[in-house]
């Protein structure tokens, strides 16, 4: 019976329930859930006094009497837990009416804040920015979207769903991240700016420092003056220095999100080896994990010459991509020690947000 | 997309609902969050059936804040479905009128260009236009619909969550696919018409 399939998913499946479902899946819930756990205590309200059957206005006088005082005592309570939860980053309008939830910020409207589970939106005039002391500022860009997921000690989580963020982070390196539809961020200490387009595809250009960038176990990272775009499903691209040249450029976007067939992918292997330079080893060094076996040597062998490995790496190790000298090798180039990632990626990575 | 079709709810959940709630109104919060895990879908296709596409998941972390400051209040725990559910439709009813109209304005005017705009894929024009038809519904066919046709709900699932019967989930999913079957073909053919119209009239004389 088809309504057997309508009803509970058994039975031989209607083609246009089917349909249906395919297509509208897309609207389907799909946001990480909030951290309840981070978000502040929230004190039971006492019953609230009924007034029948109350016969003396004396009686009246201490109801209004005892409200007043639960009124101020609570007052004092929400201030407090306020001011003990921390959490929350100060909001600052930069340009025309950020929203935060469906509270909009003008001219008039003083400085508010963004607790865990609220989105801050700038719309096409608006710009904002977000400041937490302890841990660094961000300045949001129009058409942006950007939610705050987390905000306990040690740990503070965005999700950037769409537009554009300018992060200056002070905290430690690792204690910041940010979530994208196709990868997520774990600043390792830095300036970074990150743009997330309606598709869900991001590009990440570091400024000073570096980032770290994963999803599904594909990672990058990105030096400062290095660029990493970004694909839904297929995670984080090979990252790239900016002044690296055209042809180079291209071949490396092609590969990464284009290219399926083993001759395309030889064929801009090809390119990228050739017109690679000295400076472009964090990208040869990406690459050594990402392509086949068969194409590994000619990577290692172009790589070596650019920037010839530590004593403690052989042909032989990073041929068969062990970790120990394939950090020891990032390490050597002076970026950042690669330490950082393997401690905090891990901390960030147990609970993986929903990609879209 | 690949999507799971639909997902299956276990019977033994409905006690466990009774001891999570207890749980949360005792600050438990890992309750809660089990709670958020199990009603998130009910609340999201709910708001999905009221306001833009775009402010859905917004509010969904709006509803769920919100009843983790009146939880106190719930004094049937085994209403927990129900009660969540009166707090979102009052919640969406809210986004209308808290909304400052200007704002609204900015907002395209129908609901499926909230999600089209951007869109230039022909398949998700027509999940944007689908949308839009089901949310012409009656309000006791479009929830269920919208449940199960893009959460994945299943009925008995529908039945529980919502604190209903699954005699009437099962006739308003029933009638409610017939109606939306009836509306998407005038959809068709007026979209026919128009095409042809405009042949019509671009034609040279």
């Amino acid at each position: 019976m088809k309504d057997d399939y309508l009803w509970d998913g058994s039975g031989e499946p209607d083609p246009e329930v089917r349909k249906l479902e395919t297509l509208l899946g897309r609207y389907r819930h799909n946001q990480p859930a909030p951290a309840f756990g981070q978000i502040m205590d929230v004190q039971p309200m006492k019953r609230r006094w009924s007034l029948s059957g109350l016969r003396f206005s004396f009686q009246l006088a201490a109801v209004g009497a005892i409200l007043l005082i639960g009124v101020t005592t609570l007052f004092i309570l929400r201030t407090r837990q306020t001011r003990n939860s921390g959490p929350a980053w100060d909001v600052a309008r930069l340009e025309g009416s950020p929203r935060i939830g469906w509270h909009a910020m003008g001219a008039a409207t003083g400085p508010a804040k963004l607790a865990v589970g609220q989105t801050l939106v700038t719309d096409s005039s608006s710009r904002a920015s977000i400041t937490l002391d302890e841990t660094g500022r961000i300045e949001i860009d129009p058409s942006s979207r950007l939610r705050l997921l987390a905000s306990g000690p040690g740990r503070k989580r965005l999700s950037l769903e769409r537009g554009t963020i300018h992060a200056t982070i002070w905290a430690p390196p690792g204690q910041f991240v940010v979530d994208t539809p196709s990868a997520v961020a774990v600043d390792l200490g830095c300036v970074y700016t990150l743009h997330v387009d309606d598709s869900g595809a991001g590009l990440l250009r570091t400024t000073m420092g570096w980032v770290g960038f994963k999803l599904n176990g594909h990672e990058s990272f990105i030096p400062a003056g290095a660029v990493c775009a970004t694909r839904p499903k297929t995670g984080p691209g090979t990252p790239y220095l900016e002044d690296a040249s055209p042809s180079f450029r291209d071949a490396l976007s092609k590969f990464d999100f284009v290219a399926t067939t083993p001759p395309e992918r030889n064929a801009l292997l090809g390119i990228i080896l050739t017109d690679a330079q000295e400076e472009d080893a964090l990208t040869l060094w990406h690459l050594l994990s990402r392509v086949s076996d068969a194409d590994r040597p000619g990577v290692y062998d172009r790589l070596a010459a650019l920037a010839p490995p530590p004593e403690e790496v052989t042909r032989e190790g990073i041929l068969r991509l062990d970790q120990k000298m394939l950090d020891s090798w990032w390490n050597s180039f002076g970026y950042g020690d690669v330490f950082l990632w393997r401690t905090f990626e891990r901390d960030w990575t147990q609970s993986p947000p929903t990609a879209k | 997309m690949e999507l799971q079709a639909v997902t299956f709810w276990p019977v033994a959940e409905a006690r466990e609902d009774d001891v999570l709630v207890r749980a949360a109104c005792d600050g438990d919060r890992a309750a809660f969050g089990l709670l958020y895990h199990r009603y998130v879908r009910m609340v999201h296709g709910i708001l999905l059936c009221r306001v833009p596409p775009r402010e859905v998941d917004d509010l969904v972390q709006e509803v769920f804040l919100l009843a983790l400051r009146k939880l106190h209040s719930l004094r049937d725990v085994s209403r927990f479905g129900a009660w969540l559910g009166t707090i979102t439709r009052n919640r969406a009813n809210d986004y209308f009128r808290k909304t400052i109209p200007a704002e609204r304005a900015t907002e395209p005017a129908s609901e499926e260009h909230a999600q089209t705009r951007t869109n230039d894929h022909v398949v998700e024009q027509e999940a944007a236009v689908i949308l839009a038809v089901l949310r012409t519904l009656p309000g006791t066919y479009r929830e269920p619909l919208l449940l199960r046709l893009v959460e994945g709900m299943t009925g008995p699932e529908i039945a529980a969550r919502m604190g209903l019967t699954h005699g009437s989930v099962r006739v308003n999913l029933h009638r409610g696919m017939q109606m939306l079957r009836e509306k998407l073909g005038e959809n068709a053919k007026g979209t026919e018409r128009q095409k042809q119209e405009r042949a019509t009239t671009s034609e040279p004389s």
